[in-house]
């Protein structure tokens, strides 16, 4: 059985003033209708490009999907046309994005334009969708909704906004919904409200969820699977649990130990030492050699592929020849 | 939008109109030559005796201030003196000339922002597409190029070469006792020329700028939250960028107005329109003061009502704006 949005091998890259560089790399991902699939990875290791990616959004020029295949319930969108893109847009792949504070249009109400959402897909009067646009804001907890749809963005709190986003992305009943990273700008405890809020809106819906975030706490409470990328590539994919218990991939070892233990008599962050190399410098190795404590030889010369070395698919030639 | 900030900003209007009319007054004034000499040339003879009446009958044998008191009393009172020229009351001579002239700017400022927008929001969609270097080319040489070469060659293809618009003034004067829509027409042929020569400049200005405008905009995140709803191209350009890119646009066509207005007096000249500009450019050679003054009141007058438009306009375009003083 196919899943309802399977990602095949895709490859992203964008012309830099360095040349064409590599975003994404054969990254496959799927997610079933009423799951959740949680990406984690540091910033920039590709998590957004491969969320606009499946909408159909890479800025073009000076991106391009240069390979691999998107398919939603079984419907190819790599090649679709603009108009077919536009139609499935908000209808049936929706998106929240990772900046509350600037992802609503200042000059519009946020009444009008979750509206628009709603008209852009449905045949209802303007006056119909505004009704239905308070009745989202009242969904996803505004309170005085009826009031606050005639609020301009910068009225409104980033949590109200971001809660504004989830009411519009969701207007359409999607069947898949991506979150990128939704409650960065935010703070903890409407973080947690932001999630419970999610995952009431899937039960409801029964819609796909793909939730990008670096949070491995928001990981353990909402995902199914996890998929962990490392400079455009996933290199540990397995259930959440699993990783989070066994991570294999040297990296996926250090975001858990990354994770607060708190009440264990940790005062201090952990990170992982070392930076992401950029993209134009990604050599014929594996790109997290330089920052790994179990590089050999091989490790420099040869990139390892995501394959099932024992315990879940990782991509590291030391969790493959049984070194760690 | 509160009826307290119009209200506020029509005092400082007036206020700043105040400021306007004293220095006005003042720098004339204090220009050299003395405008007795003008009169009495201009009545063909200058005894010592005759400039002494002339200056007992202008009141220019005052102090400066109270003649001062004398302009600006008047001006509150709706009297902008006697033409030294015409001997006629200004504020008459004027009311023959600005409706041309307001006519003229008025076209001028919307063909120039709306072709100009048009064309910058079209370049700013390819960035590094042909129309994109038009619009910056043809930007340039609009800037760079003054106001009487376009006139004199806008005339020279289309009233000359091309005898499709007519070469000078506002209306046919075979025409002058026809029926209102046709006289209408023949104004609107007449202006097609002096419009366009002044609103080459700015066209261009306003090309450049919105495309700036809207390519800034265009990168921003609302722009990708319009896409990812699933907008057409044409409503993410006309109804999500341009109300937001509007403003930079909005600003400059309201400082620009004040320009646009100094060179409506050259296209007027170029073209023979009978406006304001015209009356400035023939009392200044005459040193008519008072028409000089009243013309400067006037000019002045439309640029702070514009700058008042321009608020507004600001207010209803950014909503977080608002509310605000
Ligand atoms: N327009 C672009 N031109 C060139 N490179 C780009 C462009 N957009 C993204 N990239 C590159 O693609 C890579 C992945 O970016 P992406 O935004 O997906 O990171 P991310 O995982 O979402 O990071 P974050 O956690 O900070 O959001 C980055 O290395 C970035 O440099
Ligand atoms: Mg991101």
């Amino acid at each position: 059985m196919t899943a309802l949005l399977d990602i095949n091998d895709l490859r992203v890259t964008f012309n830099t003033r360095y040349g064409e560089v590599t975003a994404l790399d054969s990254v496959s991902l799927n997610v079933n209708a009423g799951e959740t699939l949680g990406v984690v990875g540091e910033s920039g290791c590709g998590k957004s490009i491969t969320a606009l990616a499946t909408m159909g959004l890479i800025p073009s020029p000076p991106g391009r999907i240069a390979g691999g295949s998107i398919k939603l319930a079984g419907e190819e969108l790599t090649g679709a046309s603009d108009a077919r893109l536009r139609a499935l847009r908000g209808a049936d792949i929706a998106m929240i994005f990772q900046e509350p504070m600037t992802s609503l249009n200042p000059v519009f109400t946020v009444g009008d334009q979750i509206a628009e959402a709603i008209m852009l897909h449905q045949k209802v009067s303007a006056a119909q969708a505004f009704k239905d646009a308070i009745a989202l804001l009242d969904r996803v907890g505004i309170p005085s909704p009826a009031e606050r749809a005639r609020d301009y963005p910068h009225q409104l709190s980033g949590g109200m906004r971001q809660r504004v986003m989830i009411a519009m992305a969701v207007s359409c009943r999607p069947k898949v919904l991506i979150a990128d990273e939704p409650t960065t700008a935010l703070d903890v405890t409407v973080q947690a409200q932001i999630f419970d809020l999610l995952n009431e809106i899937q039960r409801e819906f029964g819609a796909a969820i793909i939730l990008i975030t670096h949070d491995m706490g928001a990981i353990s409470e909402m995902a199914d699977r996890v998929a962990v990328m490392y400079a455009g590539r996933v290199i540990e994919q397995a259930r959440a649990d699993d990783v989070l218990d066994a991570p294999q991939h040297p990296y996926a070892r250090g975001l858990i130990d990354c994770i607060p233990a708190l009440g264990k008599g940790e005062t201090e962050l952990r990170e992982i030492p070392g930076v992401v190399p950029p993209l134009h410098l990604l050599g014929a190795g594996c790109a997290f050699a330089d920052r790994c404590a179990h590089k050999f030889a091989r490790c420099e010369s040869e990139k390892p592929l995501l394959a099932d070395h024992g315990h879940h698919p990782a991509a590291c030639h030391a969790v493959e020849e049984g070194r760690i | 939008m509160s009826t307290s900030f119009i209200l506020r900003r029509l005092g400082y209007g007036l206020l700043l109109m105040l400021g306007v009319v004293v220095l006005n007054f003042l720098l004339i004034r204090l220009a050299p030559g003395d405008p007795a000499v003008v009169i009495a040339g201009e009545m063909g003879g200058a005894t010592e005796e005759m400039l002494e009446s002339i200056r007992e009958e202008y009141g220019l044998n005052k102090p400066v201030l109270v003649q001062l008191w004398i302009y600006v009393s008047g001006v509150a009172q709706g009297n902008l003196g006697e033409s030294f020229f015409f001997n006629q009351p200004v504020s008459k001579l004027i009311a023959q000339r600005i409706g041309p002239t307001i006519l003229l700017v008025i076209s001028a400022q919307l063909l120039s922002i709306l072709i100009g927008v048009f064309l910058g929001v079209i370049a700013a969609r390819k960035p590094n597409g042909l129309m994109s270097g038009f619009v910056t080319v043809f930007a340039t040489i609009g800037y760079a190029v003054p106001v009487f070469w376009t006139g004199i060659m806008l005339i020279i293809l289309f009233a000359s070469a091309l005898p499709i618009f007519p070469v000078e003034g506002m209306q046919s004067v075979k025409l002058r006792d026809a029926p209102f829509f046709t006289q209408a027409v023949d104004v609107a042929h007449h202006l097609v020329l002096p419009a366009f020569t002044l609103a080459i400049i700015y066209l261009a200005q306003y090309a450049r700028l919105s495309r700036a405008s809207m390519l800034e905009v265009l990168g921003s995140d609302y722009i990708r939250t319009a896409r990812a709803k699933g907008a057409s191209e044409r409503s993410v350009l006309f109804r999500h960028a341009l109300r937001n890119a509007a403003l930079p646009i909005l600003t400059v066509a309201g400082l620009q107005f004040g320009n646009l207005i100094s060179g409506a007096l050259l296209v007027e000249t170029v073209f023979n329109w009978p406006g304001m500009g015209r009356l400035a450019f023939e009392s200044i050679l005459r040193r008519d003061y008072p028409t000089i003054m009243g013309v400067l009141f006037f000019a002045s007058a439309m640029v702070v009502v514009a700058n008042l438009l321009t608020d507004i306009s600001y207010r209803w375009a950014d909503p977080r704006l608002r509310g605000r003083s």
